[in-house]
């Protein structure tokens, strides 16, 4: 029996120390794990673009270019979903890889905030969402959803997600620091002063913008409803984001080492779970990595290197010890840039590529750009803040004007066209003008998006270079 | 820890989350073709197709916008495989769509079936021939069968095999059975037959179009997707329309439709030659008192100098026999490309017959011009937008 032998292999797990939680697995047809995978949570408010995702997997599967062997869920309990048409060992495979999974959503720290009742809070999320389309109309649900979801990447993630409004004005006392030296000279260290709070809307550059817009744009109550429900999902997102390589390596390493523990596998199923874990941990191409892969042959070198320095007398934890010490405290950056060692980069080939003549348009050719080490850490790591999205603060409200700033750190430019879009959504949501802040071309420019749509104004203090009118 | 695999049978055929949402995502991207209609229109594969047919509309997925990186950063990324740096990976055509956003379905392109029809409705549903008159006589009767009830008995004939067979699924579902059961008469279902009768005007529309040497690939491509959606146009909604097609060098003829879109070109330009012979047929065939006439005429005024004045009086005549006359002149010229928007009655670089046409000043005169194959659709929407009489 399938079920019992996923207790045999849930036994293994417990005894090697993971601790998952209570795991429901439910074994579903293909079409359904498709429209799963689509919503991320089977659950969620109904949105076209979730029918988008669902129609690619669809045709995607049905040609046979990727295939969706499971879909966990980080909830307690946690609800794991099994393909039908799957083999047995298939299952049984993909069964350890799910508990560790779970083990990994339980005991990682960046997933201490997320809310593990989320598939029932999903429910209620749509059947709000259900209500207003009903009172008032799905066209108009479905736009302020495409806005809600045009901003859902911009979050503050050590915020979290259950924030207070800033404070309103006053005038408070408050300890001065005068200076980091200024006692050497003399001078009081110390002393009162008065500051005023929230006389700055907002009081500092803030980077959750779903949450300032909700809660300072002129938005009615469901509509604030709408674009807290998407932001909420977001942050329940997010931990999962930001550990992708972490948590795929850590599932692909123990469904390999629980299944090799498991004595009660058929010299045939033996065969077949080599040749799955095999195409689970398979190189990537030259312009895609595995994660699987990746973050498989990271533990792995880890768990060695731990071994060799315990047995040496050098390393305080061995190898297991090691292992979930940093399935406990790290996230995609921290694994990468801590355990991806220049000698692992080197014997995995790791690459850097992009366009050959990244200043031109219409250039079609990708060549690898650099093996150095220090650069494939970087572009590893660029696209792992910030669901890969571009980090867009809002600085300032004056005049009702809404300010924003494109912090680009050593990142591109933003693509002006869906910019456009984007700042459109946000001037309907705000009601206001719309400024943001950023480059072209290594030039300081200006967005503004007003009642005649976007204008792009040349940056402070810079001639004015060209005004390109475009209206909305 | 607690583990379970559940047995619950979930009727999961029944949810279709995934469909409806699918679904609307269609109907969202029928709506981005029909915003985007003056592009499709020249799409060539869309002229070629044989009329009849469903034709595959290649569209993107529906785009979600948001904050993104431009092109040279989102076409970054580490991979893994053997090569020194400089070594191309991706040329064009590999798909390769390039870095972390590279698998994103915003960027696939999909191919959305739509039937010839369809299309067409969508571009000229708000169109018309204008200045429309019921002529008293000879009014034309036509009558259409729409099948738009159901009942329960009829002939066989009409039998809605669907309808009965869903009849009979339900009658089974009742009694807690999940199959086809015996078709009992209960089920049957037939449609029943309706004749609507339409009184439609006589009308007759000349489509003129100049074939000389000076009309270039581009040109004439230009004019023959114009004459298409015209005829696609007139088809669709209106059955009893007769089309008279004739091409002009400097000598005309009237010439049968399927000549006329696969003609060759050669030769000088007289426009008037092709007016005296609309005006010819109008006058035996069709006379103002039974007939609207429409006159177009696609031309890229390349005409001999000598021959507009004669241009000017058929026109004239042709205004006196037919409800409105339509001149379209296609001045693809690089020189002038992109130098002069589209706007009727602009200054040049416009030809000199077009110039002395936009003296006429009659109000069912109507001149365009055309640049780019664009707008070929605001051409289309300009002839045929629905006027005050």
């Amino acid at each position: 029996m399938f079920e019992d032998r996923l207790i045999e292999i849930e036994k293994l797990a417990q005894a090697a120390g993971l601790k998952p939680f209570d795991t429901y697995f439910e074994v579903i047809p293909l079409d359904i794990m498709h429209e799963i995978a689509a919503y991320g949570l089977p659950t969620r408010a109904q949105h076209w673009s979730y029918g988008k995702v669902y129609n690619h997997h669809k045709i995607h599967g049905e040609m046979g270019l990727s295939k969706i062997y499971e879909i966990v869920l980080n909830n307690d309990p946690c609800y794991a979903f099994l393909l039908d048409t799957n083999d047995e060992i298939e299952n049984l495979l993909v069964g350890a890889h799910v508990l560790a999974h779970s083990d990994f959503f339980r005991n990682n720290v960046y997933f201490d905030g997320t809310n593990r009742n989320m598939v029932n809070e999903a429910v209620d999320h749509a059947r709000r969402i259900d209500e207003y389309i009903e009172r008032y109309g799905l066209e108009r649900v479905e736009h302020l959803m495409d806005m809600g979801f045009a901003l859902d990447r911009h979050l503050d993630s050590h915020k979290g997600l259950n924030r207070k409004r800033y404070p309103e004005r006053q005038v408070v006392e408050k300890e001065v620091v005068r200076g980091a030296y200024a006692d050497l000279f003399g001078e009081d260290g110390l002393s009162l002063g008065t500051a005023v709070i929230g006389e700055k809307l907002p009081p500092h550059a803030e980077k959750d913008v779903l949450w300032f817009l909700a809660n300072y744009a002129p938005v009615e109550e469901w509509e604030k409803d709408v674009l807290e429900i998407i932001r909420e999902e977001a942050y329940y997102f997010y931990p999962q984001f930001e550990t992708k390589v972490l948590n795929e390596g850590w599932a692909s390493f123990w469904h390999a080492e629980l299944l090799n523990r498991y004595v009660d596998l058929s010299p045939k199923e033996t065969i077949e779970f080599a040749r799955l874990h095999a195409g689970v941990v398979t190189p990537g191409s030259p312009m895609q990595l595995n994660p699987y892969y990746l973050g498989y042959k990271i533990l792995v070198d880890i768990k060695e290197r731990w071994d060799a320095s315990y047995a040496a007398g050098e390393a305080k934890l061995d190898g297991w010890g090691k292992l979930f010490e940093v399935r406990a405290t790290e996230n995609d950056i921290s694994f990468l840039s801590n355990y991806l060692t220049p000698e692992l980069a080197g014997e995995l080939k790791l690459l850097t590529y992009g366009y050959a003549d990244e200043e031109d348009a219409d250039e079609e050719d990708i060549e690898i750009k650099s093996r150095e080490y220090d650069e494939i850490i970087r572009q590893l790591l660029a696209p792992r803040y910030n669901y890969g999205a571009p980090k867009i603060v809002i600085t300032e409200v004056e005049r009702g004007e809404l300010h924003l700033r494109h912090e680009k750190g050593s990142l591109g430019d933003l693509d002006q066209r869906y910019a456009e879009k984007t700042l459109g959504y946000l001037y309907e949501l705000w009601k206001a003008p719309i400024y943001l802040e950023t480059t072209q071309d290594d030039k300081r420019v200006k967005f503004f998006f007003g009642p005649n749509g976007l204008r792009v104004e040349a940056g402070i203090g810079l001639p004015a270079l060209s005004v390109a009118s475009m209206a909305a | 820890m607690r583990l379970a695999v559940s047995n619950l049978e979930i009727p999961w055929d029944l949810r279709r989350r995934g469909l409806k949402d699918s679904i609307r995502h269609d109907k969202r991207v029928r709506e981005a073709i029909k915003q985007n209609l003056r592009e499709l229109i020249g799409e060539e594969t869309i002229i070629t197709s044989d009329g009849q047919k469903m034709i595959k509309i290649p569209v993107r997925y529906l785009d979600q916008y948001r904050f993104i990186f431009d092109r040279a950063t989102n076409g970054r990324g580490v991979g893994q495989g053997p090569g020194n740096p400089g070594d191309v990976i991706a040329k064009e055509g590999d798909g390769a769509g390039g870095g972390p956003g590279g698998n994103q379905p915003g960027q696939e392109i999909y191919e959305a079936e739509m039937s010839l029809d369809d299309l067409t409705r969508m571009m000229v549903e708000d169109l018309a021939l204008p200045w429309l008159e019921e002529k008293a006589k000879d009014q034309i009767k036509t009558t259409t069968v729409r099948y738009e009830d159901i009942r329960k008995k009829g002939p066989l004939v009409n039998l809605d095999w669907r309808r009965s067979l869903r009849e009979n699924i339900k009658r089974q579902a009742a009694k807690g059975e999940t199959k086809v059961g015996k078709i009992t008469d209960d089920d049957l279902r037939f449609r029943v037959p309706e004749i609507h009768e339409e009184y439609q005007s006589n009308c007759a529309v000349y489509l003129l179009m100049d074939r000389s040497g000076s009309m270039t690939t581009e040109k004439k491509y230009i004019t023959k997707s114009f004459f298409f959606w015209m005829v696609r146009f007139l088809q669709l909604k209106y059955r009893t329309v007769e089309t008279i097609f004739i091409a002009h060098d400097t000598e005309a003829a009237i010439v049968p439709e399927k000549d006329f879109f696969t003609l060759s070109n050669s030769g000088g330009t007289r426009c008037s030659s092709a007016y005296q012979v609309a005006l010819d047929h109008i006058t035996k065939h069709h006379p103002r008192t039974r007939w609207n006439n429409y006159v177009f005429h696609f031309s890229d005024g390349d005409n001999f100098a000598d021959d507009n004045p004669r241009c000017i009086r058929l026109i004239k005549e042709l205004l006196d026999v037919s409800t409105m006359v339509g001149y379209g002149e296609v001045n693809y010229d690089e020189f002038f490309r992109g130098k002069s928007t589209y706007t009727p009655f602009r200054d040049p670089p416009w030809s000199t017959l077009y110039r002395q046409l936009g003296t006429l000043h009659h109000p069912r005169f109507i001149p365009v011009t055309i640049e780019r194959r664009e707008q070929v659709y605001e051409a289309l929407r300009e002839f045929l937008k629905v006027r005050e009489n």
